[in-house]
C-alpha cells in the first residue's frame, strides 16, 4: 500500500516536473495571453498600479515609469533626467548639486530655480535659494513609480517656478509594490545602499512604505585651482588646498509611507543628507573637512471624489514642509592661512549659515463637465511659506565696504550680522481651464492663473493650447503660455555684501510658443518633434553686490524623441535636442548649455530572464556665457552598460551596471568668468554598480 | 492534525426560487436573484473557527451577496439532503484555508497581475492563502507535497502555467481556473474557468452608452477560439437591441477579406466593429493597423475585448479588475464541489475595468465630458 502510493507519487511527480520544465517555455504564451487582456507592459504597469493622474492640460511631456528606470539601470533621478530629451543635468560647484537644466535655461548659478520639483504634485521648492534644496542629492529610485515630466511653462497650472519645466515624482502605492522587497546595491567610491519596500494591506488601508539607508564617499576627482588659489597669487600666500579633490560624500536616509483609504491618500516622506560635503566648497575653495545636515520631512493628505455628482468631481489636499539646512561643524570657506587686504585668517575663515523652514499648503479643486464639449477646472489654494529661524555662526564681521575683518573666534552673529532674518510669505492663487472641443478633432484649452504673493504682488499667468488630431496617427499641437519663477529669499532679504538681497524684486518671466507633432509611425514606432522659442524678462541676477531684474534672454530649439520596438526582445528609444539661448544685454551666447545633447539606448531581452541596456549620452557645444574669455567647454560622449536578470517573485535579481564605460572626460563649467575655479568641474569617471533584490 | 468534518464547513448557494422549508421556514423566503449563501454550521462554530466568521463578515459586507447564518445541529443526513437538491451547491472544501493558488512564475509587470488577483482571494476568504509559482523554485514535487501536507482541497490556478500545471494534479484536488482565454484544449480535467475575455453584455452596454445609436456589431472571429463567447454575445446582443453579425473565419486571410467587406459598406452611424481576444482574427502586426486606420478614416467606431488595441486606437475596451477577480475566484472555490468539476464551464469576465481612447471618441464626436469621469484608464496619455 504504501509503496503503491510512493510508486504513484513519483509518477505524478515526474509528470508534473515535466509540465513545469516545459511551462518555463510556456512563460512567453502566458505573457502573450496577458497582453492581449492587459495591454503591453507600459499598460500593464497602469493598469495595474496606481490610478493615473487626470489630463491636465495639453504640453510637451515624457513620462519614466519604473519599468522604463529598471532598463536603464538608474539608480538616481538625476540619471534619469539626463535621459530626458531637452534636459541637461549639469552640477553646481557648491556641494556638487545637481542643476536642472531645460532647454537651454538653469545653468549659470550655484541654485537651481528655473526647475519645479513635485513629489506627487506638491511643490519640494526650498525657500532660501528657491529651488529643491540640498537633501534632493542622490534621490533613489526604487520607491518612484513613475516620473512626468513637462517642458516649457505651467505656471497656468502649478504657479511659482513652473517656467523652464516641471518634474513631477509620483511615489508608489500599495499597488505599484506588493509585497515586500529588500535590495543592496555597493559600487564605486565607496556607495553602499540597502533598502525595504513594502506594500500590502493594514486591514482596509492600502499601505505602501519604503526606508533606505546608503552613503558614499562621492568621486574624487581633483580640481586644479580654486578661489584661494587666485587669493594665494595676489596676495603672496600658500593657503589653497588646490590641486585637490572635491569632496562629494554623504550619508542618506529616505523613507516614505503611502496610506490610501477609500477617498483619502495620506502620504510623508523624509530625506535626511547627512555628513553632506561641499563639493568644490561652499565658497568655491576646496574644503575637505567640512560637512552639512539637510533635512526634508513632508506630509499630504488629500481627499478627492472623482464623481460627487454625474457632473461635478472635486478634491481637496493639505500639506506640511519642514526644511532644515544646518552646518554642525561650520564651513570653511577659505583655507587656514589665507590672508585677505581686510585681514589674515590663520585658522582659516570660517562660516556657518543655517536655516529652518517650513511650509503649509491647502489647495482645492473643482472640475465640472456640464457643458456639452467642456470641460471646465478651478482651484484655489493657499500657501504659508516661512523661513522660521536662522543661525549665523562666522569668525568674521563684514566692514562698511563689505570686507570681511577677522573677529576672533567663531561666535554667533545671528543677532549682529546675519545671513538672513526670518521671513514669512503668504501666496493665494486662483485658476480656471476649460478643454473645449470646439470640431471634429479639434481641441483648444484656455487656462489662467493668478497668484497674489505677500511680498511682491500679484502675477497672471495664462496658457492657450490648440491640439488637433491631424489623422489617426497624427497629432499636432500649438501652445503658447507664460510663467514666472518667484525671487528667491536669498534674493530678496539676504544679507551679504557680495550677494544682497532687495526686497522690491519681481518675480521672472518668460513666455513660450511651442509646436509639437506626434506621430505613429508604425505598430511598434513612434516619432515626437517638438520646436520652441521662448522670451525671458526680468531675470533676476547680481548687480554690483545686489540682485536686480535686469537680464533679458530669448532662445529657441528642438527635441526629437524616437522610439522602436524592433522586436519583442529589442527596443531602441533615443532623443536628440537642439537649442541656441541669446543673452539679449550682451548679444551672445547664455552659455553653460549644450547646444547639442543626443540620448540613445537599446535593451535587449535575452535567454528568458535577462536583460541587457546600453546608453550614449553625447553632450556637445557648449558656450561660454558673456564675459568668459576661456575656450567653450569641452564635449563628452559616455556609454553605460546595464546587465540584469528579470526573475520573477521570491527569487533574487541581480544587476550589474557600468557608467562611463570609456572613462571619459566628463565636465560641467564652472561659473563665468572663470576667476574662482577657472577650469571646468570634473566628473564621474568609469564606475560599477552591483546590486541584488529580493522579492517575497 | 485535526479531521475536518464536512458537515460543519458547509455552504449552501441558494439561487432563484429555492425553498428549503425541511431545514428552516427562513430559506422559503428567498426569491430574488440576489446571491445567496447559507453557512450552515453547529452552534459555537462561529466561535470556534474565527476564519469562517472572518470569511462571512467579508461575504455580508460585500454587498451583492445576502448571507443567512443557519445554526443547527447539522448532520451528515442534513448535508446528503441538500446536496440532493438541484439547486444547491454544496461546498465540502468551504474552508479557507484549504484553498491554494499556483500561478506563472512572470516578471514584472505581469507578476502585479497574479499578485493583485491573490489579493483578491485573501480578501474574499479573509485569510492568507498558499501560493506557489509554476517555474519558480520550488520543484513539482515540492508544491504537490505542500499541497497534501496543508490537506488542500481547491486550486486556484492562474494563468495556462497554473492551469496546466494543475491539469495533472491528482482528482481528490478540486480545480477552479482564472487568468486564462478559454477552456483547456480536450484531454484533460474539465474545470470552471473564470475567462480574461471580458463579458459581451458589459461590452455592448458601454457601445450603447457611448453611441446609443448603435444597432449592429459586427464580430469577425475564429469558431475555435471563441464559439463558446460568441454564443454568450448573440443573447447578450438581442437584450441590447443589437444585431450580430458574427462572421467566421477560420484563417488570417478570409478574416481580412471579411474586414474589408465591412469597412467598406458599415454604416458609421449604425455600426460598431468589435474585436475579441482573437488570434486568428485580430492579427496585431499588419492587420490591426489597417483596420483601425480605416476605420478612423471612416468614423466608425471599433471597440475591443483588448486594452492594448485601446491604446492603438480603440474606442473602449473593459480590462480585468484583479482583486475582483481573485474575489470571484475564491467565491468560485469555496463553493466547488465535485459536481462542480464534473463539468467544464467557461463563464467570462465580468469584474472589468473600462478603458476609453478619447482621441477616437472625439474623432468619431462623440460628447465624453460629462461621462469622462467613471473611466478607469485613459488613453492617450496626457
Amino acid at each position: 500500500m504504501v509503496k503503491g502510493f510512493s510508486y504513484r507519487r513519483l509518477a505524478l511527480a515526474c509528470a508534473l516536473s515535466f509540465q513545469i520544465a516545459a511551462a518555463l517555455a510556456q512563460s512567453a504564451e502566458d505573457e502573450e495571453y496577458l497582453a492581449l487582456a492587459y495591454g503591453d507592459k507600459t499598460t500593464i504597469s497602469i493598469a495595474t498600479g496606481s490610478p493615473q493622474s487626470l489630463r491636465r492640460a495639453p504640453a510637451v511631456a515624457s513620462v519614466i515609469t519604473a519599468e522604463d528606470i529598471a532598463a536603464m539601470g538608474a539608480k538616481d533621478l538625476d540619471e534619469v533626467l539626463e535621459s530626458v530629451a531637452g534636459i541637461h543635468v549639469s552640477r553646481a560647484s557648491v556641494r556638487y548639486a545637481p542643476m536642472y537644466v531645460i532647454r537651454g535655461i538653469g545653468g549659470g548659478g550655484q541654485t537651481n530655480p528655473q526647475a519645479l520639483l513635485l513629489q506627487n504634485g506638491i511643490p519640494m521648492t526650498t525657500l532660501f535659494n528657491g529651488d529643491k534644496g540640498a537633501a534632493w542629492v542622490g534621490v533613489p529610485l526604487e520607491n518612484i513609480a513613475r516620473i512626468e515630466i513637462i517642458r516649457g511653462p505651467g505656471s497656468a497650472l502649478y504657479g511659482a517656478d513652473a517656467y523652464a519645466g516641471v518634474i513631477n515624482l509620483i511615489t508608489k502605492t500599495a499597488a505599484d509594490t506588493p509585497g515586500t522587497e529588500f535590495g543592496v546595491r555597493i559600487g564605486s567610491f565607496g556607495s553602499k545602499n540597502g533598502w525595504l519596500q513594502y506594500g500590502g494591506k493594514l486591514g482596509a488601508v492600502d499601505a505602501a512604505a519604503y526606508l533606505r539607508v546608503g552613503s558614499t564617499d562621492g568621486i574624487k576627482e581633483i580640481v586644479s585651482a580654486d578661489a584661494q588659489t587666485r587669493n594665494d597669487r595676489l596676495f603672496g600666500t600658500h593657503a589653497s588646498l588646490a590641486p585637490g579633490s572635491v569632496n562629494t560624500g554623504y550619508d542618506a536616509i529616505d523613507g516614505g509611507l503611502n496610506l490610501s483609504y477609500d477617498q483619502w491618500r495620506l502620504r510623508a516622506s523624509y530625506k535626511q543628507r547627512d555628513q553632506l560635503q561641499t563639493g568644490a566648497g561652499i565658497n568655491a575653495a576646496l574644503d575637505p573637512a567640512s560637512q552639512g545636515k539637510a533635512e526634508t520631512v513632508n506630509a499630504d493628505l488629500s481627499w478627492s471624489d472623482p464623481q460627487l455628482t454625474q457632473n461635478w468631481s472635486v478634491g481637496v489636499t493639505g500639506s506640511f514642509l519642514q526644511y532644515v539646512l544646518t552646518y554642525p561643524t561650520n564651513v570653511m570657506l577659505l583655507p587656514p592661512g589665507t590672508r585677505l587686504p581686510s585681514g589674515s585668517f590663520p585658522d582659516g575663515m570660517i562660516g556657518g549659515p543655517n536655516q529652518w523652514e517650513r511650509q503649509y499648503r491647502l489647495s482645492a479643486y473643482a472640475a465640472y463637465a456640464g457643458f456639452a464639449g467642456h470641460n471646465l477646472r478651478i482651484g484655489l489654494g493657499h500657501d504659508d511659506l516661512e523661513l522660521y529661524d536662522a543661525k549665523t555662526y562666522k569668525n568674521y564681521l563684514f566692514n562698511a565696504a563689505g570686507a570681511p575683518v577677522p573677529a576672533g573666534p567663531v561666535a554667533d552673529y545671528s543677532a549682529i550680522q546675519p545671513h538672513i532674518r526670518p521671513q514669512l510669505r503668504k501666496v493665494d492663487y486662483l485658476y480656471v481651464q476649460d478643454e473645449w472641443s470646439l470640431a471634429r478633432d479639434w481641441a483648444f484649452t484656455a487656462g489662467v492663473r493668478h497668484d497674489n504673493y505677500s511680498d511682491f504682488g500679484g502675477t497672471t499667468n495664462p496658457r492657450l493650447a490648440l491640439v488637433w488630431d491631424a489623422a489617426f496617427d497624427l497629432t499636432a499641437k500649438l501652445l503658447l503660455g507664460r510663467a514666472f519663477r518667484a525671487p528667491s529669499f536669498n534674493e530678496q532679504y539676504g544679507i551679504n555684501p557680495v550677494g544682497n538681497g532687495n526686497p522690491n524684486l519681481r518675480p521672472e518671466s518668460i513666455k513660450t510658443l511651442e509646436a509639437a507633432l506626434s506621430w505613429k509611425t508604425s505598430r511598434d514606432s513612434q516619432v515626437n518633434l517638438s520646436v520652441f522659442h521662448f522670451d525671458m524678462q526680468d531675470i533676476i541676477r547680481l548687480v554690483g553686490t545686489s540682485y536686480a531684474n535686469t537680464g533679458a534672454q530669448r532662445g529657441n530649439g528642438m527635441e526629437i524623441e524616437a522610439l522602436w520596438d524592433i522586436s519583442r526582445s529589442v527596443r531602441f528609444s533615443g532623443n536628440y535636442a537642439y537649442q541656441k539661448s541669446i543673452d539679449r544685454a550682451t548679444g551672445r551666447d547664455a552659455g553653460y548649455a549644450p547646444h547639442h545633447h543626443l540620448f540613445a539606448r537599446g535593451d535587449w531581452r535575452f535567454a528568458g530572464n535577462w536583460l541587457a541596456s546600453t546608453q550614449l549620452n553625447w553632450v556637445a557645444d557648449r558656450k561660454r556665457a558673456a564675459g568668459d574669455l576661456r575656450p567653450d567647454v569641452p564635449d563628452y560622449a559616455t556609454v553605460d552598460l546595464t546587465l540584469r536578470t528579470v526573475n520573477g517573485k521570491n527569487q533574487w535579481n541581480f544587476a550589474a551596471n557600468v557608467r562611463n564605460l570609456f572613462n571619459a572626460d566628463v565636465r560641467e563649467p564652472s561659473l563665468a568668468p572663470g576667476l574662482a575655479i577657472p577650469n571646468d568641474l570634473p566628473m564621474a569617471p568609469r564606475a560599477l554598480y552591483l546590486q541584488a533584490i529580493l522579492r517575497l | 492534525m485535526k479531521k475536518i468534518r464536512p458537515y460543519i464547513r458547509l455552504c449552501a448557494v441558494l439561487p432563484l426560487g429555492f425553498s428549503l422549508s425541511c431545514v428552516t421556514p427562513a430559506l422559503a423566503t428567498i426569491a430574488d436573484s440576489t446571491l445567496k449563501i447559507a453557512p450552515i454550521f453547529r452552534e459555537a462554530e462561529a466561535e470556534e473557527s474565527r476564519s469562517l466568521a472572518r470569511v462571512l463578515a467579508r461575504i455580508e459586507n460585500g454587498g451583492d451577496v445576502q448571507v443567512y447564518r443557519l445554526q443547527l445541529a447539522a448532520s451528515e443526513s442534513v448535508v446528503t439532503l441538500l446536496a440532493r437538491h438541484d439547486n444547491v451547491k454544496v461546498a465540502l472544501s468551504g474552508e479557507p484555508g484549504h484553498i491554494a493558488v499556483l500561478y506563472p512564475d512572470l516578471g514584472d509587470p505581469y507578476r502585479g497581475i497574479f499578485t493583485t488577483i491573490i489579493e483578491g482571494i485573501e480578501a474574499q476568504t479573509g485569510s492568507r492563502v498558499a501560493s506557489y509559482a509554476v517555474g519558480g523554485d520550488m520543484t513539482a514535487q515540492d508544491i504537490v507535497a505542500n499541497l497534501k501536507r496543508q490537506e488542500i482541497k481547491v486550486v486556484i490556478a492562474l494563468g495556462r502555467q497554473g492551469m496546466k500545471a494543475a491539469s495533472s494534479l491528482e482528482r481528490e484536488f478540486g480545480v477552479v481556473v482564472g487568468g486564462v482565454m478559454s477552456a483547456p484544449e480536450g484531454g484533460g480535467r474539465n474545470f470552471p474557468v473564470v475567462s480574461l475575455a471580458p463579458d459581451p453584455g458589459m461590452l455592448f452596454e458601454r457601445l450603447k452608452h457611448f453611441m446609443p445609436g448603435a444597432r449592429r456589431v459586427i464580430v469577425v472571429y475564429d469558431p475555435r477560439q471563441n464559439a463558446w463567447l460568441i454564443r454568450l454575445a448573440r443573447d447578450a446582443a438581442r437584450h441590447y437591441g443589437l444585431e450580430l453579425q458574427a462572421v467566421e473565419a477560420t484563417d488570417l486571410k478570409s478574416a481580412v477579406r471579411v474586414y474589408q467587406e465591412v469597412l467598406a459598406s458599415a454604416d458609421p452611424k449604425k455600426d460598431a466593429l468589435w474585436l475579441a481576444q482573437d488570434s486568428t482574427t485580430v492579427e496585431e502586426t499588419s492587420v490591426l493597423p489597417l483596420v483601425l486606420e480605416s476605420a478612423w478614416n471612416r468614423n466608425l467606431a471599433v471597440f475591443s475585448s483588448s486594452v492594448a488595441h485601446v491604446k492603438r486606437g480603440a474606442l473602449f475596451s473593459l480590462y480585468p479588475n484583479n482583486v475582483a477577480l481573485g474575489r470571484q475566484l475564491a467565491t468560485s472555490a469555496l463553493n466547488y464541489s465535485a459536481s462542480s468539476a464534473a463539468t467544464s464551464s467557461v463563464v467570462p469576465l465580468k469584474e472589468a475595468l473600462l478603458a476609453v481612447n478619447v482621441r477616437t471618441a472625439s474623432h468619431l464626436g462623440l460628447q465624453l465630458s460629462s461621462r469622462q469621469q467613471g473611466f478607469d484608464l485613459v488613453f492617450p496619455a496626457p
